[in-house]
């Protein structure tokens, strides 16, 4: 009797469901991952005159994206490796990528989730409001942005193997991009004097400052030149480099 | 491969760098067969099970499974495959009914709500249906291991230790389980810890140690061909020889990590 291999769309359809329902039944945990955005959002409402409603935005979003990438999926996936989650489902046939790619996708719809109540907050709280365009651009630019968000999450899970010890690394680069983002980019934005070129450089071409500038220029597509595309190549670089190192260093079971 | 052979293992070897965990391993499960693989801790036992199931990638060797080459086909050899691991965990956030329906889906199966909790029925689990895997009970969670092992319907069922940390009740129940998965022509092969159990429920064993197979041959076999040799006779205890008396002098004394 010939063996009948499931439809990889049938499959896929199953892992989806699973982890949808996972992401949902973790809805206090997503919520979680708002709060920061939304202390952004509310009370920075004062300087969107001095530094501009896309600042604010994109600030909220990209703190928003970097919880949900860092702090969700990284620490998602190595609880599920070592409790041996990932091993059972790998000894089913199933092609490896779609037990990833359907936990990505799920993170997938939270980046579009993240993005949307960012602007949904800012209409309503802090009367921002963008071109059609600029709410467009805003999606694609939040999505390679959270590709940047989602590799760093894979690269912590793949080079760590205890889910204690990518719970609380994650916690700390979390929390530096917290320092560069709020401090340093709200330094950079108000301060009179001139930063040192350093500093400067560090906030604006660090995975968390390269993804700000493309969020906070989509948002004013007119305003694109060629620092963006500068930080475009190098979000998309970051993405490639974090996501072939965490490849390479994932292992799926931790023994 | 001879044509009652379900799974055929050739050569095996598998390696944790530069340690050799598998070595040379060569076997065979028959059709409608349970097959024991017997061995003290870091035998070999569960490197072998995980090299058939395809989450280790032995250095040499070749790994049939109803027919297919397992590293070059290992999709269809896993379709063939039922797996109960060692230590199975489910997502933790799922239902015991959703646990089924994702593995229903996974191995391609289109089962309703209601074929599930016929399932859940089946096991007297239809009460636990909407309890998290986390919350049933050692032996209810290897009930529900065991039903979604076998929910594809697959031609061999491989169960690593399956009846660890059950209680007499509980164990007694999951070999009734096992025989009637076997009577429906299903081919078996476990690893177990328990002699008195493989000698009664196994039709054949192999006896596994530092990576190498030491003896295959039915328990009675084993038994008929060792019992007169003094290191089993000094090792017997009940006054008679019994499988847990051959392993112990083919394998010593000494305790394992």
């Amino acid at each position: 009797m010939e063996t009948v291999i499931p439809k990889t769309s049938v499959v896929l359809s199953s892992l989806l469901r699973a982890d949808f329902t996972t992401q949902w039944r973790n809805r206090r945990a997503v919520v979680l991952t708002l709060i920061v955005p939304g202390i952004i959002l509310m009370s920075w409402k004062s300087l969107i005159a001095t530094v501009g409603g896309p600042f604010v935005l994109s600030n909220a979003i990209t703190i928003g994206l970097f919880a949900s990438g860092l702090m969700g999926y990284s620490n998602t996936v190595a609880r599920d490796r070592d409790k041996g989650i990932f091993q059972r489902l790998r000894v089913a046939p199933i092609p490896s990528w779609a037990i990833m790619g359907s936990r990505l996708l799920v993170q997938l719809t939270m980046i579009v989730l993240i993005t949307t109540i960012v602007f949904i907050v800012g209409k309503n709280y802090d009367n921002i409001t963008l071109s059609p365009s600029g709410y467009i651009i805003t999606y694609f630019t939040a999505i390679i942005g959270g590709s940047v968000s989602l590799s760093l999450g894979q690269m912590i899970v793949g080079y760590i193997k205890n889910p204690e010890t990518v719970n609380s690394t994650t916690r700390l680069v979390y929390i530096a991009f917290m320092m560069t983002g709020i401090f340093g980019e709200m330094y950079m934005a108000l301060s009179k004097d001139k930063v040192d070129e350093i500093i400067a450089y560090a906030v604006q071409y660090c995975p968390y400052g390269t993804v700000k500038t493309i969020l906070s220029i989509g948002m004013e597509p007119a305003k694109w030149n060629s620092n963006t595309t500068a930080a475009l190549l190098l979000t998309l670089g970051y993405s490639v480099l974090f996501a072939f190192l965490g490849i390479k260093w994932f292992k799926w079971n931790t023994k | 491969m001879a044509d009652n052979n379900i799974l055929t293992v050739q050569g095996l070897n598998v390696n944790y760098g530069d340690f050799q965990a598998v070595k040379d391993v060569s076997f065979d499960v028959r059709k409608g067969e349970i097959f024991g693989l017997l061995g003290p801790n870091g035998a070999g036992k569960t490197s072998t099970l995980s090299a058939i199931e395809g989450l280790l990638k032995p250095q040499s060797g070749t790994i049939m499974v109803d027919g297919y080459n397992a590293q070059e086909k290992p999709l269809h050899a896993r379709a063939s495959l039922g797996v109960q691991l060692q230590s199975t965990s489910f997502q933790a956030e799922l239902y015991v009914i959703e646990v089924l329906q994702l593995y229903a889906g996974v191995y391609g199966l289109s089962l309703s709500k209601n074929d599930i909790l016929a399932i859940l029925r089946n096991i007297n689990l239809q009460d636990q249906a909407q309890k998290r895997f986390g919350e049933l009970s050692g032996g209810q969670q290897q009930r529900v291991s065991l039903v979604i092992a076998t929910i594809h319907n697959p031609r061999l069922v491989l169960l690593d230790e399956p009846t660890t940390g059950l209680d007499p009740q509980s164990r007694r129940q999951l070999w009734e389980r096992i025989e009637a998965i076997r009577e429906k022509g299903h081919a078996i092969l476990l690893t177990t810890h328990s002699m008195e159990e493989a000698e009664s429920v196994c039709d054949r064993i192999a006896i596994i140690d530092h990576g190498k197979i030491i003896e295959i041959d039915t328990p009675q076999a084993l038994i008929d061909k060792h019992r007169n040799e003094p290191e089993v006779i000094a090792v017997s205890r009940r006054g008679r020889i019994t499988l847990e008396d051959v392993f112990i002098a083919l394998t010593g004394k000494e305790i394992r990590e």
